[in-house]
């Protein structure tokens, strides 16, 4: 490490030192907007990926619709409230037509079903603990394995609050009638919450990995390094201009949703705006780390790969975590990136506020102060 | 006499197991041009580093304007001025800009302007950094190292890969930086702007000095000891017939 230590009588009064990054984010920040590659892949790249996902799960209004046959063996009440509920929500739309399995079959074959949900005849039926049991069973074909996946993901995580209420010994028969909550299972909310994240780690992890080594390699940074300003002045200015290059992007891609993929943001924006913002000092903290670390690109790039994509993929960027396994579920929550995505999204479009997501703040402030503490310790001018 | 703004006693530089600097000491005086001179891998780039506090010193002990080095980094960057080799910065920034961002550095806000005039760029004012040519990039480097007003003057290698014109220009540049007083430590591969520039040079091989004198004494110490140059000499060289049929005026 050349990080000099903290010399006890400091002539440079602590107003100057702030002074330095006021100027040093003015500027950089103006660099950005003059940058037409940085404009390209921190503004315009996420919002292309925007109007392809969008356009992919946002169709017909905000929300992704299943087609699906219904066909019910049972005669259990438990059913027909399955069947209710099924037909009210906004995320199946059942074809009245189907009753066998065979017609549902070549509906599906035809591409005309996404799947068929089937109840056994058996459906509903009390166990020896008192507590109804049943299992649909999802039919899907081939090519629309993602639809099934889908739909089973989601009836699961609907059974699964129903379950802890049948055990907390509630009435059975109430237990699931509210539990479609279709505002919060759009497609399209779980997708855009994923883009903003996958938009602060491109801006966050990416600018710095590819910015530092250059201007080490120019010796650019080795040039800063003989002037008295020290490591956080460099990174809380670098911090500073990303938040406001961040929420501009993220502005501009909320805007975008809304007004083209119709996502109804509920929640407070100022409370919005102070979450983003800490997940932008926070994300780009491991870019901070990486590439300050790294002496040139070739040590940049790989270990920001590493690290990034499996990321990206684990914490629900591209496609939601509700359809992984539980395991998977469990062990990615505490992931960096995985309180960003959950937390926009119970801020924006469930409307939850600051004081509800204290995990997911909770997760984000311990990786804060490690990400950083490393970020300062692996920190080389040249 | 004037006093010594610098004092080097038996400084050391080890990478691994090889010593660079090999406790090398010198003076410099205040308002004097010091080259180091010697050939690549003598430890000339090193020895600054160190001094600019920006290379942990391995052994012996650097006093620059009575602030010990080792101890308080910080305060000798801010007494010093450095114009690295190769003069970078980063693209899409106004000339504007980067003088008023290295004034910043140290807590200061200066009119870029005026530096710029000094460096002749105040034409360039709103130009981008990398709309430069090489010899402007050097005057530029150069502006952003006296923001602050330094006592000291580190360059290294200022006029390496520069036309003639901007060589001269360069040195017309640091003999006006001197005139304001300030201390000016040089390296060079070029002795003609050696003997021109330098009060003193210390010529360094192997991580040592083996030679530290006025450029004039050190001529004469080597006639002295019977030297003949094989070729007579003419009273002009190519670089003079260059400079005469080409102009002294800056190209870029």
């Amino acid at each position: 490490m050349n990080v000099p230590k903290d010399s006890l009588s400091d002539p440079i009064s602590f107003r100057k030192k702030l002074f330095t990054v006021m100027v040093f984010t003015k500027i950089s920040t103006k660099r950005f907007f003059r940058d037409r590659l940085a404009l390209f892949f921190g503004i315009l790249f996420p919002l292309i990926f925007l109007f392809v996902f969008g356009s992919i799960f946002g169709k017909a209004g905000n929300s992704v619709t299943f087609n699906v046959g219904l066909i019910n063996h049972s005669n259990r009440p438990i059913a027909s409230q399955f069947i209710h509920e099924a037909t009210a929500s906004k995320i199946i739309k059942i074809d009245p037509t189907v009753t066998t399995l065979s017609s549902a079959e070549t509906k599906m074959t035809r591409g005309q079903l996404d799947a068929t949900l089937v109840l056994p005849s058996n459906y509903g039926a009390v166990d020896a603990n008192k507590v109804p049991t049943g299992q649909v069973i999802v039919y899907y074909t081939e090519n629309n394995a993602q639809a099934g996946q889908t739909l089973v993901a989601i009836l699961q995580s609907q059974f699964q609050s129903s379950n802890s209420q049948y055990i907390q010994g509630s009435s059975p028969f109430s237990a699931t009638s509210k539990e479609i909550n279709t505002k919060s299972l759009t497609q399209f909310d779980y997708t855009f919450s994923g883009l903003l994240g996958f938009s602060i780690v491109g801006l966050g992890i990416f600018g710095p990995v590819n910015v530092f080594p250059e201007l080490k390699k120019q010796g650019i940074l080795r040039r800063l390094h003989t002037t008295p300003i020290r490591v956080w002045q460099y990174f809380t200015s670098t911090m500073a201009s990303q938040a406001i290059i961040g929420l501009i992007s993220l502005a501009i891609m909320f805007i975008a949703a809304m007004s083209i993929f119709h996502l109804k943001v509920v929640g407070n924006y100022l409370e919005i705006i102070v979450f983003l913002v800490f997940s932008i000092v926070m994300i780009l903290g491991i870019g901070l780390a990486i590439g300050g670390w790294a002496k040139n690109e070739r040590q940049a790039a790989p270990l920001a790969n590493i690290i990034v994509f499996p990321m990206l993929f684990l914490s629900g960027t591209f496609f939601p975590r509700y359809a992984m396994p539980l395991w998977l579920q469990h062990s990615t929550t505490y992931l960096p990136l995985t309180p960003v995505i959950d937390g926009v999204r119970l801020l924006a479009t469930e409307g939850q506020h600051l004081t509800q997501i204290g995990p997911q703040l909770g997760i984000m402030a311990i990786w804060t102060i490690v990400i950083y503490a490393i970020a300062f310790r692996v920190f080389r001018w040249e | 006499m004037a006093r010594n703004i610098v004092s080097v006693k038996q400084l050391r530089k080890i990478y691994g197991d090889k010593e660079t600097v090999k406790g090398i000491s010198f003076d410099v005086e205040e308002g004097e041009v010091f080259g180091i001179l010697g050939p690549n891998g003598a430890g000339k780039t090193t020895t600054l580093e160190m001094l600019e506090a920006i290379r942990p010193i391995d052994g012996g002990s650097a006093i620059l304007d009575g602030i010990n080095v080792a101890d308080d980094p910080e305060a000798v960057k801010r007494v010093i001025g450095v114009q690295p080799q190769t003069a970078a910065f980063q693209d899409k920034q106004k000339l504007t800009e980067i003088i008023e961002m290295f004034a910043a550095a140290y807590g200061e806000r200066v009119n870029p302007l005026e530096f710029l005039k000094e460096v002749q760029l105040d034409d360039k004012a709103n130009s981008y950094a990398e709309n430069l040519s090489g010899g402007q990039k050097q005057r530029l480097s150069i502006a952003t190292a006296i923001v602050h007003s330094p006592k000291v003057f580190f360059m290294d290698e200022p006029t390496t890969g520069l036309d003639p014109q901007a060589r001269r220009n360069l040195w017309e540049l640091i003999q006006l930086i001197q005139s304001k007083g300030v201390t000016v430590i040089m390296t060079t591969h070029y002795m003609e702007e050696a003997e021109l520039l330098c009060d003193r040079v210390a010529i360094m091989d192997d991580g040592k000095i083996i030679a530290l004198d006025t450029p004039k004494k050190l001529i004469r110490d080597l006639l002295k000891r019977g030297f003949k140059k094989h070729e007579t000499v003419e009273q002009a060289n190519l670089e003079d017939v260059f400079i005469d049929m080409t102009g002294k005026g800056l190209r870029d």
